[in-house]
């Protein structure tokens, strides 16, 4: 039962995290991780998106990329101009699937 | 706090959590989209439905929920799921040490029970609260607030995901589906690069992972992520220096 153990303790690191400075009253982070820590969310949360957007199927190519790179953009834009998550996301699946739906039906192209 | 309230300590407490769990009321609405999509993309892993609703209520983080589950749909290892996880969460430690004074005077037993409910929106709704101009009110009305809050999150979030999961199956094999997560990865990116040093650790740590995409399951991923806080770290020297921040030496 792997998965369930890495959900576990996934759990466990997690629960870490957030107890750490709440169960003990000395412990307080260095003043460099305070600094730096903004940055780690960043760092690891684009480095899971950008190669999703990027290769959505595991490679760059022309017919993958592009949609997925102009629907990322377009989720970026409403996401600026509407600060919601939601609309975001659905703005940017609703795109892509449109231009997907355009390929597919409208030039042939096997996906 | 002035005595002239004519409510009663058990009035303000119930108000307290009242007022949390309203807060947290309209996080879990926000979320619903998110949440359907979120549970969607993870039911049509080949992760066992039950175990990715299970880690709702056990890891309680969005973004480390979808990361651990789609490493378990690739393959990757047990050490670099939970790995993976603990980077994604390692932002929680700040809320951690953001909120330890004002949980000071709680009994060890609820500090416990505060930290397994601490997610980005309670953190979010309580330090908004205790910010305020009462600072949240006596500790009674302070924790009836967080755990009023923390309550609705946590059984909205696990619903949400649940239902999701549900309403995935129903959606045909033909729809694509494989750009939901990494556009809601972006969106849960964005509102976390506050100046040039996150930017540049985003922008770098993305390339990286694309770069590295051939090695290992995860390994790409985590090669990206040193890459981004490294640029970071050196972008965040850099502008400070220009602007001349005093302190840190």
């Amino acid at each position: 039962m792997l998965e369930l153990l890495a959900v576990i303790l996934g759990g466990v690191v997690t629960f870490i995290s957030r107890a750490i400075f709440l169960v003990s009253k000395k412990l307080r982070p260095p003043k460099r991780a305070e600094r730096y820590l903004p940055l780690v969310g960043p760092a690891v949360l684009a480095a899971i998106a950008v190669p999703g957007i990027l290769a959505p199927r595991g490679e760059v190519n022309l017919v993958d990329t592009i949609p997925a790179v102009i629907a990322a953009v377009v989720t970026w834009l409403v996401w600026r101009w509407t600060k919601q998550i939601a609309i975001g996301l659905l703005a940017g699946l609703l795109l892509w699937w449109g231009i997907l739906a355009v390929l597919v039906l409208g030039f042939g192209v096997v996906r | 706090m002035p005595d002239d309230i004519p409510f009663s300590v058990d009035d303000r407490v119930r108000a307290a959590r009242r007022a949390g769990m309203r807060g947290a009321g309209v996080v879990v609405l926000s979320y619903i989209p998110f949440g359907l999509a979120a549970g969607a993309a993870m039911g049509a892993t080949s992760v066992p439905a039950w175990i990715s609703i299970v880690s709702s209520p056990v890891i309680f983080a969005g973004a480390a929920q979808i990361a651990a589950v789609q490493l378990l749909h690739v393959g990757a290892g047990l050490a670099l799921v939970v790995f993976t996880v603990a980077v994604i969460n390692a932002r929680h430690l700040l809320y951690s040490a953001a909120l330890a004074p004002h949980l000071a005077d709680w009994t060890a037993p609820q500090r416990l029970w505060a930290a397994f409910l601490l997610a980005d929106p309670i953190y979010a709704l309580v330090a908004a609260r205790y910010d305020g101009p009462d600072g949240g009110g006596s500790d009674r009305e302070k924790r009836a607030f967080y755990f009023g809050a923390g309550f609705v999150c946590l059984v909205g979030w696990t619903s949400l995901l649940a239902a999701g999961i549900v309403v995935g199956a129903f959606i045909p094999e033909w729809v694509p589906f494989e750009l939901a997560i990494p556009l809601t990865f972006l969106l849960l990116t964005l509102p976390l690069v506050r100046n040039s040093a996150g930017l540049v650790a985003a922008a770098v740590a993305g390339i990286v992972a694309t770069l590295a995409h051939s090695l290992p399951t995860g390994v790409g991923l985590m090669v990206g992520a040193v890459a981004g806080v490294i640029a970071g770290v050196v972008t965040l020297n850099l502008t400070d220096r220009r602007g001349a921040e005093p302190g840190d030496a």
